[in-house]
């Protein structure tokens, strides 16, 4: 393992060293770490993974056209709707990001749009993975992202998929709720294609209850998931809530999905902090009314993505902070006014928000023709009975495993974004499979994290990120279903990839090899992304400097054998 | 008639080549590499430049920073700038400032197993200095100092180079243009690639035989480590001396542990450097006795580099010039002295003469040839040496000369003198040959020889020489 | 942090006028003042810093040294010897460009000096 050992020599020991003398030479290993995108990303998508098969094209000896058809398989293979959640998802992977440290972090999200604008536009299908067929019938219910991943990835397991939706057409929440200024629908209609395309029969206007009980489900299929979603809007609990001229959020953007119309009056008061508020109160915008958004808590609060309320500050919604709606005020009927309480920030509650507190006396009246509530939403399971229930949840293992044949995933298991919902599906789908298959669970990426310091920044290039194009921002309300952010061109897209740092894994920059007076490092002659030498570890003089070097982390201290 | 012409032609198109070969304003320069030949080629060549009115563009590819510590910005080597190297250094107006130097050296202190003697460089003057080549062992504490190789790019950055932060991986000759290709992808097209790679890179091998018909330097390899032993100590046990090893040890040429801020650098210079050497010199009492209760503690780090022991043929083409450890150094001493003659003499020719093969030949390559015949002859002089190593009786002839040269007054120090130009690389070997077979050394030595190794004389030698430091 | 060349002490004598040399001396921190006796004053010739050198004429010719360099306060003085100075030059005679292009000027300073002094009034002989 080492030319020399450096044991401290001591005088005691003349002949030979002390046994429990330490090694200190540092030899390396190279043992891939878990980027910090992917532990941020609620899928745990291989980000690094497609964006280097992107950016390493040359090395690997792929054409661009390659390059990007393997990055968008390698991207389905946890999400089948990249160009879907590439609109929508707020990107915690990108606040993750190692390159802030350096300059600004990739552009995930668009890299993700592109890819998935790619599969579109190229008529990409997905592919079954490799094995015999199955013949154990699978039964999905509820098509939001949840369902739909299930369906897909079971689907592609080749198991006979069945999803059920009870509305007339598929998506869910995306479908339903999300306005098309984010997400156009002929987006989301093209990606669920591909999945029914790989053999998943969906059922529209299936709703489970009295009509389709679950026993007939079950008895219809060896394993049933449950992806219906949290559709029940909750309520303020305030006097004057009761009647026309107030929505809940879900209410009223799937009424505007829908293409009705709504009449709000001029003035719109919009009550909550979440994406589906901020998506209200711009919808509300678009009908021309003038909206103003009551949050009881401040703005550092809120849990809404920070882009989403840029933008609804831009096309003029306007926000009070730390009032909290006391009654909606009606006159003969028509809503009037909302009584809202000031409150002040107090202590921070279990989330680690501060808590907003009432200043008792502190009262004034909001005017407005119209209230969007859109403070959070609950499952209903009342056609359903005997689930294993928790305050209102479906109880499931981390899994998604609710009982014998039984799984669920998605906002039916508590609130979450979309790529958490995929997420759970597919966990629910590997775990389905394994245990159809008496395989036992496939164990996840079991990776250490990338440390922050063993990304050596300085190696890389500072180069800005490129966010994608959007329309001008007076263009926005005059065309108000245009979609207001376009995708990166092909030169963008590879501009990007390229600034990945690919923490924790190999990019072949070459300098252990240039560095290493040994020899130890070996090109190999059929290099693939994140793989491009052999350690020869017998020859390693142990100085560690290919540790030092290594930009992306890669290449570690191996542990001392004793 | 016609044989006139045709003369004329000749001339004609030969003054068409060097005019096609030689450096014009706008002209773009490569380094690869911005070790200490890199930063010293650009900044004599942009000297030179400035001098004759040349605008030139010099980029020097480094990916590495030489300001971090331990092995990553470390340019491995035992960093001694020689006394005539910092010499010729202040003759051109560059001074090593304090926060580069580690320590000024005023002595050798010689070890062999008959004894100890130390060679005080006159009125105890400072003229070697011990440099870092990266910023510091590693785990050292961040110093408020740079490294000699970060000090140097600094000069050649203030003289107009820039640094380019990427890793050079291959280089293509295309049409009138070296192209240089790094490893992320970048590359760009110069009118001379001056390879400074030094050899502990594979970068040499990637030039050699596809783009130049240059032969590879010859390499063997040497071990440096560094022990923390805390500035304080360090004052007390090894002081401002260079401690060099002459020691009956199979293979090996040549150690010397050289102290610096709060780190010695211990240099293993011989035959196949291997653990069994290693351990062998490390179990050597003249070796541990440098130590506090003479244990030898554990060490920062260590590496083995290579070294250049016999020079590239032939380190230039058209367009194309090894300097540094590269091409051509100065056997087992001085690589920096060589690096800055070698670096220097391929500036004169590029600005003064042109870039092409020939240039090269004529005004470039002589340096190396002399370079290369003194290493022959410093080949012999370690070789004499290495038997006086392996003979008892007559290292204690030289330990006796030593020290009464030493103790003495006498005017000329002979054996004194030759020692310090061994160990210091200051004078060619040549120059070391011929003042080595002078008769007054010779007689010196041999009657050195006898009183040394006379029965009544070699007890009291061994007492006094003991005391001798 | 370390200092290289020789320490010397304020007012303490670097070379000696008269003395016989073989180096010359490059200033690395501190000052010098290169002085000479005319009749019973000092002259000083030249005041010295950072990266300045003095005692070049003996690196050229063998001759006593013509004046006096004094350390000025505490100052750290490196030589360079002829030795080497000589081996440099016959492999790069480029080395003494900067030393050529200095002595120019102190030839130009000096013409300066003695234009200005054969110009003012001799008050002395009359």
């Amino acid at each position: 393992m080492k030319l020399w050992d450096r044991r401290p020599q001591t005088s005691r020991s003349e002949t030979d060293p002390a046994p429990d003398a330490p090694d200190f030479s540092i030899c390396p290993e190279q043992l891939q770490k878990a980027p910090p995108c992917q532990l941020h990303c609620p899928n745990s998508g291989d980000i690094r993974g497609w964006l280097g098969i992107i950016a390493q094209r040359e090395k690997t000896g792929l054409s661009l056209e390659e390059a990007y058809d393997r990055a968008w398989r390698r991207l389905v293979e946890f999400n089948p709707m990249p160009a879907t959640i590439g609109r929508i998802c707020p990107h915690p992977c990108e606040t993750a990001c190692t390159r802030s440290d350096k300059d600004e972090p990739i552009s995930i999200n668009a890299m993700e749009r592109f890819l998935g604008d790619w599969g579109l536009q190229r008529g990409l299908r997905f592919t079954p993975l490799d094995g015999p067929g199955r013949d154990e019938s699978v039964g999905v219910i509820g098509s939001g992202p949840a369902g739909i991943s299930f369906a897909y990835q079971m689907a592609r397991r080749k198991y006979p998929v069945t999803l059920y939706e009870r509305s007339t057409s598929p998506g869910g929440m995306l479908r339903n709720e999300i306005p098309s200024y984010r997400l156009p629908v002929d987006v989301l209609e093209r990606e669920i294609e591909k999945i029914v395309d790989l053999g998943v029969d969906l059922q529209l206007g299936m709703d489970v209850g009295p009509g389709l009980s679950l026993e007939v489900l079950r008895q219809r299929h060896r394993l049933l998931f449950l992806g219906m979603g949290a559709q029940h809007a909750r309520g303020l609990g305030i006097p004057g809530e009761e009647g026309a001229g107030v929505w809940s959020g879900i209410e009223f953007l799937r009424l505007k999905k829908e293409g009705r119309q709504v009449s709000l009056g001029s003035r719109v008061a919009v009550i909550g902090g979440g994406n589906t508020a901020i998506d209200s109160a711009r919808s509300a915008r678009r009908e021309g009314a003038e909206v103003r958004l009551l949050y009881r808590r401040s703005r550092d609060e809120m849990p809404a993505a920070d882009q989403e309320i840029e933008d609804a500050i831009t096309e003029g919604v306007s926000f009070e902070f730390l009032v909290a709606p006391l009654q909606i005020i009606r006159d003969d009927q028509q809503v009037r006014a909302v009584e809202v309480q000031q409150m002040a920030l107090g202590d921070p509650d279990a989330t680690g928000r501060r808590k907003p507190v009432a200043m008792t006396g502190d009262t004034r009246r909001v005017d407005v023709d119209a209230v969007i509530v859109a403070v959070s939403q609950d499952p209903e399971f009342d056609a359903i009975p005997g689930l294993p229930l928790d305050h209102g949840w479906l109880k499931a293992g981390d899994d998604g495993r609710l009982g014998a044949g039984l799984w669920a995933g998605g906002d039916d298991r508590g609130l979450g974004i979309a790529s958490l919902a995929i997420s759970q599906g597919r966990h629910a789908a590997e775990a389905a499979d394994a245990e159809l298959r008496g395989s036992g669970a496939t164990p996840g990426s079991e990776d250490a994290a990338t440390a922050r310091d063993q990304v050596k920044t300085d190696f890389y290039q500072p180069r800005l990120a490129v966010h994608p194009p959007r329309r001008p921002e007076e263009a926005w309300l005059s065309d108000p279903d245009a979609e207001i952010t376009g995708t990166l061109t092909s030169e963008e897209a590879q501009y990007e990839a390229d600034r990945c740092l690919s923490c924790g894994l190999c990019i072949g920059c070459e300098q252990c090899w240039m560095y290493c007076n040994a020899g130890g490092f070996v090109r190999l002659s059929q290099a693939e992304t994140g793989t491009y030498y052999a350690l020869l570890t017998d020859i390693c003089e142990g100085c560690g400097k290919c540790i030092e070097v290594c930009p992306t982390g890669f290449l570690s201290p191996r542990p001392s054998e004793n | 008639m016609i044989a006139t012409s045709r003369g004329f032609a000749k001339r004609w198109a030969r003054l068409a080549e060097s005019d096609q070969y030689s450096l014009s304003s706008g002209s773009r320069v490569a380094v690869i590499g911005g070790g200490p030949a890199g930063s010293m080629f650009s900044y004599f060549l942009l000297n030179f430049a400035e001098i004759t009115n040349l605008d030139l563009q010099v980029d020097i590819y480094e990916p590495r920073f030489f300001t971090h510590c331990g092995p990553a910005g470390c340019n491995h080597c035992g960093g001694i700038v020689s006394e005539s190297l910092l010499q010729r250094l202040a003759t051109e107006g560059i001074e090593l400032p304090s926060h580069v130097v580690q320590r000024g050296m005023e002595s050798y202190t010689l070890h062999m197993d008959v004894g100890t003697v130390r060679l005080n460089a006159p009125g105890l003057e400072k003229r070697i200095a011990a440099v870092y080549r990266g910023n510091g062992p590693r785990e050292s504490e961040p110093l408020h100092q740079i490294s000699f190789d970060g000090y140097l790019n600094e000069l050649a950055v203030e003289k107009g180079a820039r640094i380019v932060r990427r890793m050079a991986t291959a280089m293509e000759r295309t049409g009138d243009c070296i192209e240089i290709s790094c490893a992320d992808g970048h590359h760009r097209a110069y009118d001379l690639a001056v390879v400074a790679t030094g050899i502990n890179s594979h970068f040499v091998e990637s030039v050699c035989g596809s783009t130049a018909r240059i032969r590879q330097p010859k390499k063997t390899t040497t071990f440096i480590s560094e022990f923390r032993l805390g500035r304080s100590m360090i004052e007390e046990t090894l002081g401002n001396s260079m401690h060099v090893f002459l020691l009956d040890i199979p293979r090996l040429e040549f150690a010397a542990l050289i102290p610096k801020g709060d780190y010695a650098t211990l240099c293993m210079l011989g035959d196949d450097i291997d653990d069994e050497l290693i351990q062998s010199f490390f179990r050597s009492a003249e070796f541990k006795q440098c130590f506090p209760d003479a244990i030898v503690p554990p060490h920062a780090c260590h590496c083995l580099p290579r070294i250049n022991v016999q020079t590239a043929r032939y380190p230039f083409d058209d367009r194309i010039v090894m300097i540094g450890d590269s091409g051509t150094t100065r056997l087992f001493k001085d690589g920096l002295g060589a690096a800055y003659r070698t670096a220097k003499a391929a500036a004169r020719t590029a600005v003064f003469h042109g870039v092409s093969s020939r240039d090269f030949e004529n005004h470039f390559w002589p340096l190396c040839r002399t370079i290369d015949a003194d290493n022959r002859i410093g080949k012999f002089v370690f070789s004499v040496s290495g038997l006086i190593q392996k003979a008892r009786f007559s290292r204690r002839a030289v330990l006796r000369m030593t020290a009464s040269e030493q103790a003495g007054d006498s005017p000329r120090k002979r054996m004194s003198e030759i020692l310090w130009d061994i160990f210091s690389g200051s004078a060619p070997y040549r120059e070391i040959l011929g003042r080595a077979f002078h008769p007054a050394y010779v007689g010196g030595l041999i009657w050195n020889l006898a009183a040394s190794n006379w029965p009544s004389a070699r007890r009291r030698d061994s007492e006094t020489a003991g005391q001798g430091v | 942090m370390a200092d290289l060349g020789r320490l010397y002490k304020d007012g303490e004598i670097i070379v000696r006028e008269g003395d016989s040399g073989d180096c010359m001396y490059v200033v690395q921190k501190g000052r010098v003042d290169v002085v000479t006796q005319s009749g019973n004053r000092e002259i000083v010739l030249r005041s010295l810093a950072r990266n300045d050198f003095f005692g070049e004429m003996a690196l050229f010719e063998r001759d006593l040294r013509t004046s006096t360099a004094r350390a000025v306060g505490e100052a750290r003085i490196l030589t360079v010897d002829r030795r080497t100075f000589l081996r440099g030059i016959s492999e790069d005679p480029s080395l003494a460009l900067r030393m050529v292009r200095i002595m120019s000027h102190r030839i130009k300073d000096l013409t300066a000096r003695l234009t200005a002094y054969e110009n003012t009034p001799q008050t002395g002989s009359t």
